[in-house]
């Protein structure tokens, strides 16, 4: 018998620790290689982690909802390996080297914005983080468990005087071991009191809608939103999306608008890419894509997710009807990995026929602008003095006012509006100077 | 086992080295005839003679000197400076002579000399009976420095530093020779018979040097001090409320660095509590040898409580010396989270 520690492996770019969703083993169970044995969640995407040896469960480490940071003992096995190799280590695909807990890591791609996993979004975008470069203020103590545990301090934003990372501050396994607590801290763990009798149920914020709150109040908190309501007549955009899907072949979904509307914002964003761009508010650089990478805010079982129709600009009409039913559906189902969920460049949000009169759609940071459909309804309008019944569909849009200037914002909804109002625009070459 | 204050049980520790050993001689001013002005010799110079207990002049140097020479010579003195504040005129012959000699001979000549001295205030004794000189002479190399707090250690740590072939600077809080003292002078005084430590054993028994007792189990912090302030100490940690680990240093030369840092790194909070003041105090290497050792286990900086930077003061006694208020101010401030 030997023993065999599984540690949390690296589960994407940037991961720097992973929620515990669901264990689907226990100490005690015996489980074979490539089971799957705990569902873990880096930023927005679930990952099943399968047992990398067959054996007997001895130990597992975070409770759902407990965060484990990557390279940090996840679950002890028991082989029935030849004996020899004392204690062999999985070492995780791409083990952290320890980092002196002041070294920031180099600034990846995606990393600092996209990282939205917990208190390790990017502290600095607030600006209320130390500052890039300034020295981490923790106790030595806390140094070591970060370090122990693979922990970059200088990600985790400190809640104490002058920004100081506490203990509380770090990943609660990381905490965990060690010293004694300090007088006054509050022991956590909420029991659920939603037995029968009691009038209140406590439901942990963890997993999905954690993140989702962290995000949305990071977003909210950061940005300021400007508003813009436009009303588009798409009369005819409904005209051709029936026509189309009359066309259909014999089983094919139906056209819905989206595939439709898509390929407008690419056409708008041509002429507004200050509108279709990625904020790095570490290195205070706007990142403009030329590439459209179209966010789909979805609705799942989980909450809402916003998985990523990419290069949505090499996409034609159909190609994108099959991408946007593609990844919403991976993202219903649960089974959207990581890069599906990321990387969106703008994002539409629509509820549908829920779609209301108007909204106030909160931005996807780190982009600068959120598209927002409501509801297509047929309505009495004036058109050359005669009222007339057209179908009206408005649109609610949010931009980042601190890098679109609200001409500019107003300026692409306008565009938007003109190609959805003649949608064979939307499918047609620019006008040329001859 | 007897019920024994401090006078009594270092009394004792005297009267069985002056039986067991006829190299052993006392000394000091007013130790002889008079009894000593704590009564700590009381009656062993009627018992064993004033060729062994010897009364002096008042001059600090030449006890000390006449200790050095004795002792060279084969005897194993133990000299009474009957104040620590009146050290000062032995100081040049302690470091300059006694403490080097081994050294100095490179091993051909020791000095097995033990020198006993009331220390630490708390008596109304102003600035000339209170004084706390005891990092003076931990910084003196070639010297072991002892301070006990209760009554049986008193006694066994006594023997060990009378049989010890090198010289033990041997502190008494004299403020704890009646009875433990937890700071707060207005409280009527608690004899040592109702003290657990009040219990001697009356025969001959040793302590080590170099050995620190843990007076309290505790997990949420370490308190590290010695003499009058351990009482205090334990008396600030009750009031509180917090589950303090509170250790009695004892012997301050050699040091307990195992039983202090291993404390320290299980909890990760430490305060370090003397009467003497703080400046260059022996507080401050504590707080350096902690830092050394458990740095990677510290949640927050090591607090010290001392006296106050001045010479001890003839008034507002109560306002200097570092009672359990100032004591608790030191545990609430590291016991901050982190």
């Amino acid at each position: 018998m030997t023993r065999f520690v599984f540690k949390m492996p690296d589960l994407g770019e940037g991961t720097v620790e992973a929620e515990i969703v669901a264990w689907h083993t226990a100490p005690g169970a015996v489980v074979s290689e490539d089971q799957v044995i705990v569902e873990v969640m880096t930023d927005k995407a679930a990952v099943e982690v399968p047992a990398p040896v067959s054996g007997r469960v001895v130990s597992i480490t975070g409770a759902p909802g407990d965060k484990v940071a990557v390279g940090s003992p996840l679950i002890v096995f028991e082989t029935s390996a030849e004996p020899g190799a004392d204690t062999p280590t999985a070492a995780p695909a791409v083990a952290p080297e320890t980092v002196a807990p002041e070294t920031v890591a180099p600034e990846a791609e995606a990393a600092a914005p996209a990282a939205g996993a917990g208190r390790a979004a990017a502290a600095s975008d607030q600006g209320t983080g130390p500052a890039r470069g300034a020295r981490v203020m923790t106790s030595p103590a806390n140094r070591r468990r970060a370090r122990e545990a693979g922990i970059d301090l200088a990600r985790i934003a400190g809640s104490g005087p002058g920004g100081r990372i506490l203990r509380t501050d770090l990943p609660a396994d990381t905490a965990a071991g060690g010293t004694a607590t300090a007088v006054g801290t509050v022991a956590g763990g909420a029991a659920s009191r939603a037995a029968g009798g009691e009038l209140t149920s406590e439901i942990k914020v963890i997993g999905v809608r954690r993140l989702i709150a962290e995000r949305m109040s990071e977003a909210k908190r950061t940005i300021p939103h400007f508003a813009y309501v436009e009303e588009v007549d798409v009369t005819e955009l409904e005209s051709l999306r029936q026509h189309l899907n009359t066309q259909l072949p014999p089983g094919a979904a139906a056209l819905t608008y989206l595939p439709l509307i898509i390929p407008a914002l690419v056409r708008a964003l041509e002429a507004f890419p200050q509108c279709n761009v990625l904020h790095d508010a570490a290195r205070g650089v706007l990142v403009r894509h030329r590439a459209v990478h179209v966010g789909v805010a979805t609705q799942t079982p989980d909450g809402l997710k916003v998985p990523v129709v990419r290069n949505a600009q090499a996409l034609d009409l159909w190609e994108l009807a099959a991408a946007v039913r593609r990844v919403t559906e991976r993202a219903r189902s649960n089974q959207a990995t990581r890069e599906e969920l990321t990387g969106s460049t703008i994002t539409i949000t629509s509820l549908g026929k829920l779609g209301g009169i108007a909204s106030t759609p909160i931005i996807n940071a780190p982009e600068v602008a959120i598209i927002g459909l409501n509801k297509a309804v047929e309505r009495p309008v004036v058109r050359q003095g005669a009222v007339v019944v057209r179908r009206i569909m408005n649109l609610s849009s949010s931009f980042d006012h601190r890098f679109v200037d609200g001409y500019d914002a107003a300026a692409m909804i306008q565009a938007l509006k003109e190609l959805l109002e003649h949608p064979a625009a939307i499918f047609l070459p620019k006008a040329k100077v001859p | 086992m007897a019920s024994m204050n401090m006078i009594q049980a270092l009394n004792s520790a005297m009267d069985i080295m002056l039986r067991k050993d006829p190299a052993v001689v006392l000394m000091g001013e007013d130790i002889g005839y008079f009894g000593g002005v704590f009564r700590t010799t009381d009656g062993l110079q009627r018992k064993y003679g004033a060729h062994r207990v010897l009364d002096t002049p008042i001059a600090e140097g030449g006890i000390v000197a006449a200790a050095i020479g004795m002792a060279v010579n084969g005897l194993r003195p133990v000299a009474e400076i009957q104040f620590a504040d009146y050290i000062y005129p032995g100081f040049d012959q302690i470091a300059s002579e006694l403490a080097r000699l081994r050294y100095r001979t490179a091993g051909e000549f020791f000095a097995p000399v033990t020198i006993r001295t009331p220390c630490g205030g708390g008596i109304r004794g102003g600035q000339t009976h209170s004084q706390s000189p005891e990092g003076i002479f931990t910084h003196v190399s070639g010297l072991k420095v002892v301070m006990p707090s209760n009554p049986y250690d008193a006694k066994g740590l006594l023997i060990t530093s009378i049989e010890d072939d090198d010289p033990v600077v041997f502190f008494e809080p004299k403020r704890l020779y009646n009875g433990p003292f937890d700071g707060d002078p207005g409280k009527p005084a608690v004899p040592w018979s109702s003290h657990p430590k009040g219990q001697v054993e009356e025969g001959y028994y040793t302590l080590p040097l170099g050995v620190a007792e843990v007076v309290r189990p505790g997990s949420q912090l370490t308190i590290v001090t010695y003499g009058t302030m351990v009482f205090v100490a334990l008396a600030a940690a009750a009031a509180l409320g917090v589950d303090a680990e509170i250790i009695d240093v004892r012997s301050l030369v050699p040091l307990d660095v195992d039983t202090i840092c291993s404390s320290v790194r299980r909890t990760g909070r430490c305060v370090v509590a003397h009467e003497a003041t703080r400046f260059s105090g022996f507080g401050a290497e504590l707080v350096a040898v902690i830092q050394e050792e458990c740095f990677w286990d510290l949640e927050a900086p090591i607090q010290r409580v001392t006296g106050w930077d001045t010479p001890y003061p003839h008034a507002f006694e109560w306002e200097y010396f570092p009672g359990q208020a100032r004591v608790a101010t030191a545990v609430k401030a590291v016991m901050e989270p982190a």
